[in-house]
């Protein structure tokens, strides 16, 4: 798979989540999803990524759906998708003054932190 | 339809069947005229060519052999078909199977009161395509209009999850039906069930425990009496079909009794000596140590997948036990001890299968009641929600699919029956569609009014008017078993789906024609032989179809080097269906043949069996002359294998075709594991591959790779080191060839690389399969390389490649692949 594609199709875009959503929100987004493909809603057939526009097509989803519910598939997904923020969203925290965004639990996770 | 919805759900086992239903709350598991949850798989065909099933033909196996056919699951997916001596007929595995569907199917209509019409249909996790293909002909024959498979294991989790009130965590299905074995690790998380991997012995199960006092009976009886029964002796038939018959009794009266005695229906006859009636006392120790290598198999296999997931024996939270013989009790204390996880109690080991498929008939909203007369109610509505679900707020999607003569909805919500719930105002979008989300009460079956009103205001009639949603555990999409793919002319496999895949699951890849396939000659035919298993030489792979591109139906001739684009789709149920597209033709090929098991015919078997020996033979004294003691443990476990293959085989040849069956699976696992032997020899070779494969491919990944590359090559690199240190060589195989794969990448970014390998293939030239196209295309090379198009040269080189001789050695091993 090409950089490209495991950056486009990455679960989260496909089903339209953050990488902070929980297994039940997987599971409900990626039955809405399937849903609206299956009677042909057209908004249902594209996501958009800081690439652009693509397709997405049921085998799209239920991959992704399987990808995320595997909890060590998922923290690579976690980190590809923080790894490649879009710079506009690392911009927002040049603000010195600003508290960031708290970190991604999975990226502490791997990275061996944790919560006292 | 009226009324409440029936979900059917059949565990077809190889000795007995069972059939439950769910409407949406609770299963029930239906009684046979007999007034038993089981139903043998067992199908009689009298002189007058009635056909009795279950209990009354199982009466007739041991009197009637010739006209009583049982345990034919096993023979699932072959084309071996069963003689009735006294009618003449002939019946498929698929056909006997139908039969024992279709007494099921009259079971439910005796219980319920409705025919069904579709229905869930178990198969062990292990299945093959053809196995798979054979059960949904079944189902057809007996009158299903539509049928999903279910993996086994899968069906006994939901079964034990939907009614568990126990908290989170992995646990194990061991699941050890008449004639197979399947074990699934499990995790339940909020309420989510997860398959998180499953293996099996496909030729192990409770009938091995029955062949193992079978032979015990025999030796007791040559001591005692002095008469020799042999299980090869066609003539010795009806004994052994006696014997098996009582050792079946013997072993359940054990599961309550420290002591049995086998009964014998009638004094055994035994040509050349008198009827005798042996009396053989069996007790609990001794049957203990005749399945206690059965269940270390079984053991084996456990630990196995236990170690594949990194699930230490502590963070087992339980164990299920299905199938009848997990009822033994030394099996349960055995199982239990050595895994160390609590046994889950208070479920019913032989219908849990039966129950778990009902529920997942709910899941993908297969309802069995047959289709009423056709009645509209107002607009017609396409919906789409989950019939169950986990999720306590799931979406109700649909769209206006014809508003007939009324008005058009223009927004919809959703009442919940209960009157505690109602969804916002869903508006209809362009595509007149909609999604409404809304809110379930636990472990309930939810109905919600669809209430509709137009642009006015007006409540519109729509058609359904409701829908139900039962909330539980549920389980996403199955994972395929064993990995598939297409077999190369070169042997290799080109994996079309990894083991785990979701399916359903589409892929497609793209292949090139070995030789020219001349249009309308007889016996000219393109072969793209399709493989399922983990190897990744095609030869030892199991040939599970063939789609084939023969001379008759091509429109012109087919030139060698030619494009296939081969599709492969896998439905739920694990059946397969492979398309392939010849851009050259404009034609399309969808016909998959012989999508069978191949056929054990024993002198076969008996020429391999002889081969591997050999083998064996020549590897442990070229282990000793070379002082290798880990090949040689590896060769006592193939040398135990050829035992048991020997005596399949001795069964095999005495008219056991599911023996012979189990012999030819057993052989080909065998050669597989004396190639990691051969392999493991060449362990120090090996060792100088990976340092000349990373010293090369590590330097062109980080002369020339991309950044993405390099991460990729660390990791290989890992993994390389890992494989080393577990000597594990074919993992440091596997992993090798994606090294070289990836400094190839890199490689052919070098300008310097593809003259240098045109100049390399043009070389041998004269031996192209299509010399003159062959000539042209070196032509063509050469006028790209002197204008310094590198592209060009990198295409016509590609196209050169296709053209060149394969080995005709690999390309037989390969299932006489056409394709690379």
């Amino acid at each position: 798979m090409s950089a490209v594609d495991r950056w486009g199709d990455n679960p989260f875009f496909v089903l339209d989540l953050p990488v902070t959503a929980t297994r039940a929100e997987v599971e409900r987004a990626g039955q809405k999803w399937l849903g609206m493909l299956e009677v042909g809603m057209s908004r249902a057939a594209i996501y958009t990524t800081p690439l652009g526009v693509r397709a997405r097509t049921p085998e799209l989803v239920r991959a992704a759906m399987a990808e995320l519910r595997d909890p060590e598939r998922r923290i690579g997904h976690e980190l590809w998708h923080l790894e490649h923020e879009p710079p506009s969203t690392l911009d927002a925290e040049d603000d010195a003054d600003a508290e960031g965004p708290e970190p991604e639990p999975a990226a502490l996770r791997i990275l061996g932190w944790s919560r006292p | 339809m009226t009324g409440r919805p029936l979900y059917v759900g059949i565990d077809l086992g190889t000795t007995n069947s069972a059939v439950a239903v769910f409407d949406g709350e609770t299963t029930q598991v239906i009684r046979n005229a007999q007034g038993s949850t089981l139903t043998p798989s067992v199908v009689r065909i009298d002189g007058k060519g009635r056909v009795t099933v279950g209990a009354a033909a199982r009466r007739f196996l041991e009197r009637d052999p010739e006209n009583t056919r049982s345990e034919f699951k096993r023979l699932m997916g072959t084309e071996r078909a069963l003689p009735f001596a006294a009618s003449g007929r002939s019946l498929r595995p698929p056909e006997l199977a139908a039969a024992v569907l279709g007494a099921l199917r009259a079971d439910v209509l005796d219980q319920v009161g409705l025919l069904p019409d579709a229905a869930v249909i178990s198969v062990p996790a292990l299945f093959e395509l053809p196995q798979s293909a054979a059960t949904s002909e079944a189902a057809k024959l007996a009158g299903f209009g539509k049928v999903e498979l279910l993996p086994e294991p899968i069906a006994s989790a939901l079964a034990a999850g939907w009614t568990a009130e126990q908290g989170d965590g992995r646990w194990l299905v061991y699941d050890l039906g008449g004639g197979t074995f399947d074990v699934s690790l499990l995790e339940t998380d909020g309420g989510f069930l997860r398959v998180v991997g499953h293996d099996g012995d496909n030729f192990l199960g409770g009938r091995d425990f029955d062949w193992a006092i079978v032979d015990w009976a025999l030796a007791e009886i040559a001591r005692e009496h002095g008469v020799t029964i042999r299980r090869d002796d066609p003539t010795h038939g009806a004994a052994i079909a006696q014997l098996k018959h009582a050792a079946e009794d013997a072993k359940v009266g054990l599961s309550r009794a420290g002591q049995v005695v086998l009964t014998l229906a009638a004094p055994l006859e035994i040509p050349g000596a008198a009827p005798f009636d042996p009396e053989l006392a069996l007790d609990r120790a001794v049957l203990e140590g005749l399945i206690s290598p059965l269940v270390d198999r079984s053991l084996d296999v456990c630990r196995r997948l236990l170690q594949e997931h990194g699930t230490s024996a502590d963070q087992l939270a339980r164990i299920v036990f299905v199938g009848g013989p997990t009822v033994t009790p030394m099996l349960r204390e055995r199982v239990g001890h050595t895994l160390g996880a609590a046994v889950a109690e208070g479920l019913d080991p032989m219908t849990l299968v039966a129950q778990g498929a009902a529920i997942h008939a709910a899941s993908t909203a297969l309802d069995g009641r047959p289709a009423g007369p056709l009645v509209r109610r107002g607009a017609r509505l396409w919906l789409q929600f989950p019939a169950v679900c986990t999720d306590l707020s799931p979406h109700v999607i649909g769209r206006v699919v014809d508003a007939g003569q009324g008005p058009m909805p223009s927004n919809v919500r959703l009442v919940r029956g209960d009157g505690g719930f109602t969804s916002e105002v869903a508006t209809l979008d362009d595509d007149r569609a909609f999604v409404a989300a809304v809110e379930l009460v636990a472990r309930h079956a939810n109905v919600f009014e669809i209430v509709a009103e137009d642009a006015a205001g007006v409540r519109v009639a729509v058609d359904p008017p409701s829908v139900t949603i039962v909330q539980g555990m549920t389980i996403g999409d199955p994972p395929l078993s064993r990995s598939i793919g297409v077999a190369l002319v070169s042997d290799h496999v080109q994996v079309y789906f990894e083991r785990g895949t979701p399916l359903p699951a589409r892929r497609s890849f793209t292949h090139a024609t070995v030789e020219s396939v001349a249009r309308g000659a007889a016996e000219a035919v393109l072969k793209i032989p399709i493989v399922q298993g983990e190897h990744d030489r095609a030869h030892l792979c199991r040939l599970v179809g063939t789609l084939e591109i023969p001379g008759h139906a091509i429109g012109k001739t087919l030139p060698a080097g030619s494009d296939i684009e081969l599709t492969i789709e896998l439905d739920r149920g694990g059946r397969m269906s492979a398309k392939a597209l010849v851009p050259a033709l404009d034609q399309m090929f969808e016909h998959v043949a012989h999508l069978l098991v191949p056929a054990a015919d024993p002198e076969v078997l008996a020429a391999s069996l002889a081969a591997l020996r050999q083998r064996v033979d020549d590897l442990r004294a070229e282990a000793f002359r070379r002082g290798m003691p880990h090949i040689i443990g590896a060769l006592e476990h193939a040398e135990h294998d050829l035992g048991d293959v020997s005596r399949d085989l001795g069964a095999a040849t005495g008219g056991n075709d599911d023996a012979g069956q189990r012999a030819r699976r057993t052989l080909l696992e065998i050669d597989a594991a004396l190639d990691e032997v051969e392999q493991s020899k060449q362990w120090p070779e090996l060792e100088q591959r990976v340092v000349r494969t990373l010293t090369w491919a590590g330097g062109q990944v980080g002369h020339l790779g991309t950044e993405r590359e390099r991460a990729l090559f660390e990791d290989v690199a890992k993994a390389i080191d890992r494989a080393r240190a577990e000597r594990n060589v074919r993992e440091l195989q596997r992993q090798l060839r994606l090294a070289n794969q990836l400094g190839e990448t890199a490689w052919y970014r070098d300008p310097d690389t593809w003259p240098a390998l045109f100049d390399e293939a043009s070389s041998r030239v004269d031996a192209a399969s299509d010399l003159p196209r062959a000539q042209a295309l070196v032509r063509e090379g050469k006028a790209a390389r002197a204008r310094d198009d590198g592209a060009e040269l990198r295409r016509i080189t590609e196209k050169l490649w296709r053209l060149l001789p394969h080995d005709p050695t690999a390309r037989r091993a390969s299932y006489d692949s056409g394709v690379r």
